[in-house]
C-alpha cells in the first residue's frame, strides 16, 4: 500500500461531505425559492376568497342584476355596478387609445430618429412622469386642467360638433371640465410613460443587423419601424400596453378627483362619471349598513375580474399571433 | 496593373462597376481606411480579404452608404458606381440601397413569413399585383436556390427556416428587388459547409447577372469563387490582383505572409 492509496479514502469522504453539503443548501435554496412562489398564490387566493366572502351580501341580494343596474342608491339600499363598469372600462379604453400611439411614436423617435443628445433628457422626462405622484395629477386636474378644458376646448369642441348627428351627442355639453374624457386624458398621460419605456426598451432589442438589412434593401425609417421594429417587437409592446391599461383600470386618486363622481351613464363624454376605485375610495368611508359595504367590496371584485380577464384576453391574443406567424 | 491585363486579356474589355477613388473612412476620431483606390468590374465576383479589422467589411459598407445608420461614422473620397459619386450629399439613399443589395454575416429574415420577406422589399418600389408578385418570389426563390425546399411552406414563418436557409432566404430578399450589385459579408461565416457550398454554388450563378463583392474569411473562400481578389491590413490597400495572381504569385510579401498563413 503506497502514501497515495492510503490517501484515497480520505478524500474521498470529504468530498463526500463537501456533496452533502452542497445538496443541503441546493435542498434549502429549492425550498425557499418554492415557498416565495407559492407565497404569490396564496396571496392571489387570499385576495379573491375574501372579496368573495366580502361580496356575498351584495351579490346574494342582487343577484345578476348587480351587474346590469345602474341604480345606486344608499338611501333605498338599492345597489348596481353598471355605470362604474361602464366608466372603468371607457376610460381605460380611451385613455389606452391616446396613449399608445403618442408612447410608440416617441419610443419611436427617442430610438431612431432622435440627436444623440437630445436623447436622454427626452427619455428621462418620459420617466419622471411615472414617477409623479397620482394626487398631483388629481390636484393639477381638478385646479388647473379641468378648468382649462371647461373654458377652452370642451365650449369650442361643443360647438363644432353640434350638428352632426352621432358626435353631437359624443360631445354634448354643458361643459362642467370634470367627467368621462378629462379623467381619460388624466389618465392616457399616466400610462404614457409605461408605455414608452417598455416600447422603448423592446425597440432597444431589434438586432442593429435586422435594422441594417431592412434599410439595405431600400427602407425608409417608416418602413423599417412599421414592418421590421414593431412586427419585432410586438409581444414586448403588448406586454407596455396591458401594463398600462391594468394601470388604468386600478387607477384610483386621480380619477376621483377629475370624473365627477356620478353614478349614471351618459353617451356625452363630457358628462361626470364614476368607475368603480373612484366609487370604492369615496364611499367606503361613509358607507353605512352591511349591504352598502358589501356592494363596494362586491365592486371590488368586479375590477379583479376585468383586469384578471383583460391579462387572459392578452395572453391569448399573443398565443394567437405567435401561431399564425410560426414564430 | 500592367501585367493583370496582359494575363487576363477578356477583362480589357470589361467594364468598371464600382470605383473607388482616394477613399478614407472615419470612425469618429479613428481612420479606419487609408486612401483606398481600386475598381470593381462589372459582372464578376470581387473578393476583399485580410486579418480582423482591416476594413474590409468597412469598406464593403461604403459601398451602400449603410454607415450613415451611425451618426459617428464618416467617408471622405469617391465611389463611383457607373461614373456616379455615391457619396454625394445629393444621392438618394432607399435609392443607391435598392441599387446595391447587401446580405449579412448572419441570416437576418424579417420577422414575417417567407413570402412576405421576399415580396416585401419588391412592393415597396414597385406597385405589381397578386399574380406577378407570385411569379417575382418564385423567381427569386429559384434564383436562391430555395424554392424546392419552401415552395409547400411560403406562409411559414421566415424564422423558421434552418440557418442555411434563412441565409439563402436573405439571397433571394436581395435577388427580388433586382439590384445591380450584391454585397456580401462574409456571408457563409454562421453556416456548415453543406450550407456554405450552395451559397458559394450560388454566388457563382449570381455574377453572370450581378456584380458581387464578397468579405470573406475564409481565403479558401476566396479564392474559390472570385475573380479578383483585393488583400487589405489595417487600413490599407495591400494588394489588388486577379485571384490567381493573389493566391499564386504575390507581389507584396504581406500578402505572401497572409495566405501562407504565417499572421492574420
Amino acid at each position: 500500500m503506497s502514501a497515495a492509496q492510503e490517501a484515497l479514502p480520505a478524500v474521498r469522504s470529504s468530498r463526500e461531505a463537501t456533496v452533502k453539503r452542497f445538496a443541503f443548501t441546493d435542498a434549502v435554496f429549492h425550498a425557499l425559492t418554492r415557498a416565495a412562489a407559492i407565497l404569490v398564490l396564496v396571496l392571489l387566493g387570499g385576495v379573491a376568497v375574501s372579496l368573495f366572502a366580502g361580496s356575498w351580501q351584495a351579490l346574494s341580494t342582487f343577484g345578476f342584476s348587480f351587474l346590469t343596474s345602474e341604480s345606486w342608491n344608499p338611501v333605498t339600499e338599492k345597489f348596481g355596478a353598471l355605470a362604474p363598469i361602464y366608466g372603468t372600462i371607457v376610460t381605460s379604453a380611451i385613455a389606452i387609445v391616446i396613449a399608445v400611439p403618442i408612447g410608440i411614436g416617441i419610443a419611436i423617435f427617442l430610438t431612431e430618429l432622435c440627436p444623440r443628445p437630445l436623447r436622454r433628457p427626452i427619455g428621462m422626462a418620459v420617466e419622471l412622469l411615472a414617477g409623479i405622484p397620482s394626487i398631483i395629477y388629481g390636484i393639477w386636474g381638478l385646479f388647473v386642467f379641468a378648468p382649462f378644458l371647461q373654458t377652452t376646448v370642451q365650449p369650442f369642441v361643443i360647438g363644432i360638433f353640434h350638428g352632426v348627428p352621432g358626435l353631437n351627442s359624443l360631445f354634448a355639453g354643458p361643459p362642467y371640465g370634470i367627467g368621462l374624457l378629462t379623467s381619460s386624458l388624466i389618465l392616457a398621460i399616466m400610462v404614457l410613460p409605461f408605455i414608452t419605456s417598455i416600447t422603448k426598451d423592446v425597440f432597444d432589442t431589434v438586432p442593429a443587423v435586422l435594422k441594417e438589412s431592412a434599410y439595405g434593401i431600400g427602407c425608409t425609417t417608416w418602413e423599417v419601424t412599421r414592418h421590421v421594429v414593431i412586427p419585432y417587437t410586438r409581444i414586448g409592446i403588448m406586454g407596455g400596453v396591458m401594463l398600462g391599461l391594468g394601470r388604468a383600470l386600478g387607477e384610483t386618486m386621480a380619477v376621483t378627483f377629475v370624473i365627477g363622481n356620478a353614478h349614471r351613464i351618459s353617451v356625452s363624454l363630457f358628462a361626470p362619471a364614476t368607475t368603480i376605485s373612484a366609487t370604492i375610495a369615496n364611499e367606503f368611508t361613509e358607507a353605512v349598513g352591511d349591504l352598502y359595504t358589501s356592494s363596494l367590496v362586491a365592486l371590488g371584485l368586479i375590477l379583479f375580474v376585468i383586469t384578471f380577464l383583460i391579462l387572459a384576453i392578452a395572453r391569448y391574443m399573443l398565443m394567437r399571433i405567435d401561431a399564425r406567424t410560426g414564430a | 496593373m500592367l501585367s493583370t491585363e496582359l494575363s487576363m486579356p477578356a477583362a480589357i474589355a470589361e467594364k468598371t462597376k464600382i470605383d473607388v477613388k482616394n477613399l478614407n473612412f472615419y470612425y469618429g476620431q479613428s481612420k479606419a481606411l487609408k486612401d483606398i483606390t481600386l475598381s470593381l468590374r462589372e459582372r464578376s465576383v470581387t473578393a476583399f480579404i485580410g486579418p480582423s479589422g482591416c476594413g474590409k467589411s468597412t469598406l464593403l459598407r461604403v459601398f451602400n452608404r449603410i454607415y450613415e445608420l451611425y451618426p459617428k461614422q464618416s467617408a471622405e473620397g469617391q465611389v463611383l458606381l457607373d461614373g456616379k459619386n455615391i457619396l454625394d450629399r445629393t444621392q438618394d439613399l432607399n435609392l443607391l440601397r435598392t441599387k446595391i443589395g447587401m446580405v449579412f454575416q448572419k441570416p437576418t429574415p424579417f420577422p414575417m413569413s417567407i413570402y412576405e420577406n421576399i415580396a416585401f422589399g419588391v412592393r415597396l418600389y414597385e406597385k405589381i399585383g397578386k399574380a406577378e408578385m407570385d411569379v417575382r418570389v418564385e423567381q427569386a426563390l429559384k434564383r436562391a436556390a430555395l424554392w424546392s425546399e419552401v415552395k409547400d411552406k411560403l406562409n411559414a414563418s421566415g424564422l423558421s427556416l434552418s440557418g442555411g436557409q434563412q441565409q439563402r432566404l436573405c439571397i433571394a430578399r436581395t435577388v427580388a428587388v433586382k439590384p445591380e450589385v450584391i454585397l456580401l459579408d462574409e456571408p457563409a461565416s454562421a453556416l456548415d459547409p453543406l450550407s456554405t457550398a450552395k451559397i458559394e454554388e450560388l454566388i457563382d450563378e449570381l455574377q453572370a447577372d450581378y456584380t458581387i463583392v464578397i468579405v470573406t474569411h475564409n481565403m479558401q473562400q476566396a479564392a474559390r469563387v472570385s475573380k479578383q481578389t483585393a488583400f487589405m491590413y489595417l487600413g490599407e490597400l495591400v494588394e489588388f490582383d486577379s485571384t490567381e495572381k493573389i493566391f499564386t504569385s504575390p507581389r507584396e510579401k504581406r500578402t505572401q505572409d497572409y495566405i501562407t498563413g504565417r499572421f492574420g
